[in-house]
């Protein structure tokens, strides 16, 4: 590539927000050079090369975001999608893209024969991906008439997830807990709220609990054992998705008969 | 009667029909109701066997007073038998959805009594739902055959996608199996359904308050393995109903033997697993890659092969079409390459107008090149040299020859014949052979056979 020659050996670190991750881009234009690594906070990587603290301007964030916004709805949609993934190479590989797409203006989001808006495309499908699966298997439970849903996800979800959910449910206020980052998402009202959690309890009252064994009733009554095809199954809902999903708890393994008995001894007792 | 043990009743009645998409709208939430659908449709749960659970799928009754011989909800069948409440089943399809369980509802129903009384009692059950709960999400309504075409229209208010299900692929067939039902009962509904839209359609577009009649269409479903017709045949009929009434879907269900009866397969018949497989993929080749169902099978070949995928085989029959130059092609050519589907179609033409195309690039777009490196040019230069045998090993498609554990108990850990694989393997291992050798030795034969073929 054209700008490979300008590998500096330096890292930059810097606080780990978007606006961050902005400044850095501005100084690696400012420099007119590429560091050979962006830290986070978060990621206390150990290198050789010496380190350089960005500070963050909201000025100068303004300013390459307006230049991400000059290049096109899709550019600008890949980069914010893709920066909600947890992956440690993120930032080099939407460096490596953002310069790009700046050298080479409009359209460079559709060039994915390129490696560098391979890469970032490869991202941003990941954590969209990852956040449709969302969509598909969060198990809401409720309480006092309000929702609240646990999950534990690779990439940081909840921004992806609040447009859907909030149309799903438009009178409703729930609560939806990444679990891995510790962040809620709360909707109440017309109003959606991010908050740090760090602990959440199940609901285990006796309408929720019945609700969910005719949820687990029906969906064991769905399955056609002549055609069973586990590998089938996890291909479409991984294993990662079962622990916060009430009808996989208990694994699929057990023969029908066993499992139907399973399910009726705790409601004998 | 519990709700649950309802629940459970109806739902395992309905579980044989194959249709849970919830596809074909998109509609935003709005304040006072609740739900919203999407276009393409969510799936919500998979079953171990692997099918997804996009609706509450049940039947509003099995108390059947049909006998079609096929089906376990027939009248001479002893089992247990529920009728939901209307208001019992929309207070369940609201707490399903709240809870993000479910898209919506998938409603069928056996006959009870007669199909106007059966239909009726539907359109109760949605009426509430929609009326009184303000229910926006997605819901798929059966038509029942026979009833009368008011009660259809009603229905079609109601819901997003309407289905009559055509059962059998042949009116002898369905002569033969299903005889309370006609064949000309069946198409009445689906035609009528298919001119409402199209008037309604035009409805939508000059009046604003128009109401719009099942949005996203209607599908069918046959049975695939229970009749003696050739997937020739199927697929022609298949064609036929996508031009002729504009089906949105046709789905296809192998055949599972569930009762004893003279005139059916035996009890211990496998379900048709593959060959449904090959059905749905030459389906999609219809339906996304401008195929048409006479260039897929001949007369002299009117059943798919096992052993390869029906766009593998049109491309080995059809070998002057190829190599195509990916830099230059047009969207059509491209998808009829091995390896190419839609969407990878639509990134490489997205492409090339940035870019020039490689092997690397064609990679990184995603194009499967195990298959489509020997089909393709880029700059002139062919993909991949291969012998006809490696051409042959790469397009057979693997789920034939699928071996793999499947725990039905903890100490049951030897690997077997997949159930969608081919029939020839369970044949050879239910012989007595090891299984992974007679999987090597089918792919063996298979690759000569296609060798002979090229």
């Amino acid at each position: 590539m054209h700008y490979q020659a300008d590998v500096a050996d330096v890292v930059y670190r810097y606080d780990g927000t978007m606006q961050g991750f902005l400044c850095c881009v501005f100084e690696s234009f400012r420099r007119r050079e590429l560091p050979c690594g962006i830290c986070s906070p978060e990621e206390g990587r150990l290198t050789l090369f010496p380190e350089r603290e960005i500070a963050t301007d909201p000025a100068r964030a303004r300013r390459v975001l307006t230049g991400i916004e000059r290049l096109g709805g899709g550019v600008r949609q890949r980069f914010m999608t893709a920066f909600l993934s947890t992956d440690p190479e993120k930032e080099q590989i939407l460096l490596r893209y953002l310069r790009l797409a700046f050298a080479t203006g409009r359209g460079v989001d559709r060039m994915l024969g390129d490696p560098d808006v391979a890469a970032a495309w490869q991202l941003e499908r990941a954590v969209n991906g990852e956040a449709h699966h969302f969509l598909e298997f969060i198990r809401f439970e409720e309480r006092d008439g309000m929702l609240g849903a646990v999950i534990h996800p690779q990439n940081m979800v909840l921004p992806l997830l609040r447009p859907h959910f909030c149309s799903r449910l438009p009178d409703e206020a729930f609560l939806i807990y990444d679990a891995t980052h510790g962040i809620a998402m709360l909707r109440r009202g017309n109003e959606v709220r991010y908050l740090e959690m760090e602990d959440y309890d199940r609901e285990t009252s006796p309408e929720e609990q019945q609700w969910q064994m005719l949820w687990k009733r029906f969906f064991r009554a769905l399955t056609i054992e002549p055609r069973r095809n586990e590998r089938c199954q996890r291909t479409h809902c991984p294993r990662r998705f079962w622990r916060d999903m009430c009808e996989m708890q208990g694994g699929c393994l057990e023969v029908p008969g066993q499992s139907r008995k399973a399910l009726e001894e705790p409601r004998n007792a | 009667m519990e709700l649950a043990e309802k629940l459970e009743i109806l739902a395992d009645s309905a579980k044989y029909d194959v249709a849970c998409t919830s596809s074909g709208v998109d509609r935003g939430g709005r304040h006072g109701s609740l739900g919203s659908c999407v276009a393409p449709g969510i799936c919500h749960a998979f079953t171990p066997d692997g099918r997804c659970v996009s609706l509450l799928k049940v039947l509003y009754s099995n108390a059947c007073s049909y006998d079609c011989s096929y089906c376990v909800n027939r009248r001479s069948n002893d089992i247990r038998r529920a009728t939901f409440d209307p208001r019992e089943l929309a207070e369940l399809t609201i707490g399903f959805y709240r809870r993000n369980y479910i898209e919506g509802l998938f409603l069928s129903s056996a006959v009870v009594a007669t199909p106007d009384l059966t239909m009726e009692k539907m359109i109760e059950a949605l009426r509430i739902l929609r009326e009184k709960y303000h229910f926006r999400g997605y819901i798929h309504a059966k038509a029942i055959p026979g009833a009368d075409p008011l009660l259809v229209r009603r229905l079609g208010y109601l819901a997003d996608r309407m289905s009559v299900n055509i059962e059998l692929p042949s009116a002898d067939s369905l002569q033969r199996l299903a005889p309370d039902k006609k064949k000309s009962a069946v198409l009445a509904p689906m035609g009528q359904i298919a001119a409402e839209s199209k008037q309604n359609r035009r409805e939508l577009q000059l009046y604003r308050s128009a109401q719009p009649f099942a949005p996203a269409g209607q599908s069918t479903q046959m049975i695939v393995g229970a009749s003696p017709e050739t997937d020739r045949h199927i697929m022609g009929l298949t064609e036929a109903l996508y031009k002729k009434y504009s089906l949105k879907r046709v789905f296809y269900s192998a055949y599972l033997p569930v009762v004893e009866d003279s005139r059916l397969p035996a009890l211990t018949t496998r379900p048709p697993l593959l060959r449904e497989h090959r059905l749905y993929q030459a389906d999609w080749l219809l339906r996304y890659y401008h195929f048409s169902a006479g260039e897929l099978l001949s007369e002299e070949e009117p059943n798919f092969n096992p052993y390869l995928d029906p766009k593998c085989c049109w491309a080995i029959r059809n070998p002057a079409f190829f190599p195509v130059e990916v830099n230059t092609a047009a969207k059509e050519d491209l998808l009829r390459v091995p390896g190419i589907g839609p969407k990878s179609a639509l990134r490489i033409i997205q492409a090339r107008r940035m870019q020039h195309l490689g092997m690397a690039e064609l990679k990184r777009i995603g194009v499967v090149l195990k298959r489509a490196q020997y089909f393709i040019t880029c700059n002139g230069y062919l993909g991949a040299h291969g012998t006809r045998a490696e051409i042959a090993n790469a397009l057979l498609d693997p789920k034939a020859f699928g071996v793999g554990v499947q725990q039905l108990s903890f100490d049951d850990c030897m690997p077997k014949a997949l159930p969608d694989a081919a029939p020839e393997l369970h044949r050879l291992t239910a012989e007595g052979m090891d299984v992974l050798q007679a999987a090597a030795l089918l792919k063996q034969e298979a690759v000569t056979c296609i060798t002979r073929q090229m």
